[in-house]
C-alpha cells in the first residue's frame, strides 16, 4: 500500500472517529429542559435525517428519475405507515424502484 | 412510546439490517470505482476499514486521482465530515442521563450517518440505550461495508452494467432507508425543523455543492429547533 494513501487514510479516519467519539463524552446532565441547547440537540437528529433523505434524492431526482422516484418515495410511505418496519419500506422501495425504472426501460 | 426493553447485542443487529442492505451495493460501487482509478483491491478497503466515511472515500478518490496535495485532501475530507461532531450529544440526550458510554471510545467508531439515523428511531419507537446495542448496530453496518468493498475492488469495473434495472433499485436503497428513519422519529412538532432542513439543504447544494448542503441542512434544521419551531426540546 502506497504511503502518502495510508497517511491520507490514518489523518481523516482519526479526526473522523474523534468527531464521532469525543461530542458523546458531554456531560448534558445540567442542561436546563427546554433551554436552547436542549432544543438544539433534539432538533439535530429530525434535522439530520431530514437532510441526508434529501441530499441523497436530490440527484435522482436531477437525474431525471422522477416516476420511479415518485414510486419509490410512495412505497416507502405507505409501507412503512401499514407496517411500521423499516427493513420491509426500505426493501420494497428499492424493488418498486427497480422495477419502475425497468417498466419504462421497455416502453421507451 | 416511552416502554423501556432491553436492547441486546443481537437487537442492535437486526437493527443494521436495513443499513447493510443499503451499504452492500454502495461500498460495492466504492470497490468498482477505486480499482478502476488504478488503487489495488488492499487500498480500497484499507480506506473502507479505516476511515468508514463513504461520501468522503468517494471524495476522496476523485482527490487521489486528481493529484490533490496530501495536505488539502486531507483537510477536504475532514471539513466533510465536522457533521459528525452534532450526532454523539444528539445520540446522548435521547438516551437519557442514566445511559453508559464506558465503551463509546470503540462503538463510536461506527457512529455513521445511517447508524446514527437507526439508533434514534429505536430509540423514539421505545427501545432502551445499550452499549451491547450500539455495537450490533455498528458491526452489522461496518461489515456490508468492508465486506462491499473487498466484493466490489474484487469484481471489478462494469460487475453491474449488465444489470441497470438492479443497479438502479440498489441505488435507491439509501434514500428509502433515510425516508423510512425519518418516518420511525417523526412527529408533528419536528414538521418544521424537517421543513427548514429540507428547504436548506435544496437551496444551498443548488447554489454551491453537495457537502455545504448537508452541513448547511442540519445546522438550519438545529436552529430552527432552537427558535422553538420543533417544541421545547425535552420530550424522550
Amino acid at each position: 500500500m502506497r504511503a502518502d494513501l495510508l497517511i491520507l487514510a490514518l489523518v481523516v479516519g482519526a479526526c473522523t472517529w474523534a468527531f464521532r467519539f469525543f461530542p458523546t463524552r458531554a456531560d448534558l446532565s445540567a442542561l436546563p429542559a427546554g433551554g436552547w441547547l436542549s432544543r438544539f440537540l433534539a432538533a439535530t437528529g429530525p434535522a439530520a435525517i431530514a437532510t441526508l433523505f434529501t441530499a441523497s434524492a436530490l440527484p435522482l431526482l436531477q437525474g431525471g428519475a422522477p416516476l420511479q422516484l415518485a414510486a419509490g418515495t410512495a412505497t416507502v410511505v405507505g409501507l412503512f405507515l401499514a407496517t411500521r418496519s423499516v427493513v420491509v419500506a426500505t426493501l420494497a422501495g428499492g424493488l418498486v424502484y427497480g422495477l419502475v425504472f425497468a417498466a419504462i426501460k421497455v416502453m421507451v | 412510546m416511552n416502554e423501556s426493553r432491553p436492547s441486546t447485542f443481537g437487537h442492535g443487529l437486526l437493527a443494521a439490517l436495513p443499513i447493510a442492505l443499503g451499504y452492500f451495493p454502495i461500498a460495492f460501487a466504492f470497490g468498482v470505482a477505486a480499482t478502476g482509478q488504478g488503487l489495488t483491491a488492499v487500498e480500497a478497503v484499507a480506506l473502507s476499514l479505516i476511515i468508514y466515511a463513504g461520501a468522503a472515500q468517494f471524495l476522496a478518490l476523485a482527490l487521489i486521482t486528481g493529484g490533490a496535495p496530501l495536505v488539502v485532501a486531507a483537510f477536504t475530507l475532514i471539513a466533510m465530515n465536522l457533521r459528525h461532531l452534532l450526532y454523539g450529544p444528539a445520540l446522548m440526550k435521547r438516551a437519557g442521563p442514566g445511559a453508559r458510554r464506558r465503551h463509546a471510545w470503540a462503538w463510536a467508531f461506527g457512529l455513521t450517518d445511517e447508524v446514527f439515523g437507526a439508533a434514534l428511531g429505536q430509540l423514539a419507537r421505545g427501545r432502551s440505550f445499550s452499549e451491547p446495542f450500539m455495537f450490533g448496530l455498528g458491526l452489522g453496518a461496518y461489515a456490508a461495508w468492508v465486506s462491499g468493498t473487498a466484493l466490489g475492488a474484487w469484481a471489478g469495473g462494469g460487475a453491474l452494467a449488465g444489470y441497470p434495472a438492479i443497479e438502479a433499485g440498489l441505488g435507491f436503497l439509501l434514500p428509502a432507508l433515510f425516508l423510512a428513519l425519518l418516518l420511525s422519529i417523526l412527529t408533528r412538532l419536528q414538521l418544521p425543523v424537517i421543513a427548514v432542513a429540507a428547504v436548506a439543504t435544496v437551496a444551498v447544494t443548488l447554489l454551491w455543492s453537495g457537502t455545504a448542503g448537508i452541513l448547511a441542512g442540519m445546522v438550519a434544521g438545529a436552529l430552527a429547533g432552537v427558535a422553538g419551531l420543533g417544541g421545547r426540546g425535552d420530550a424522550r
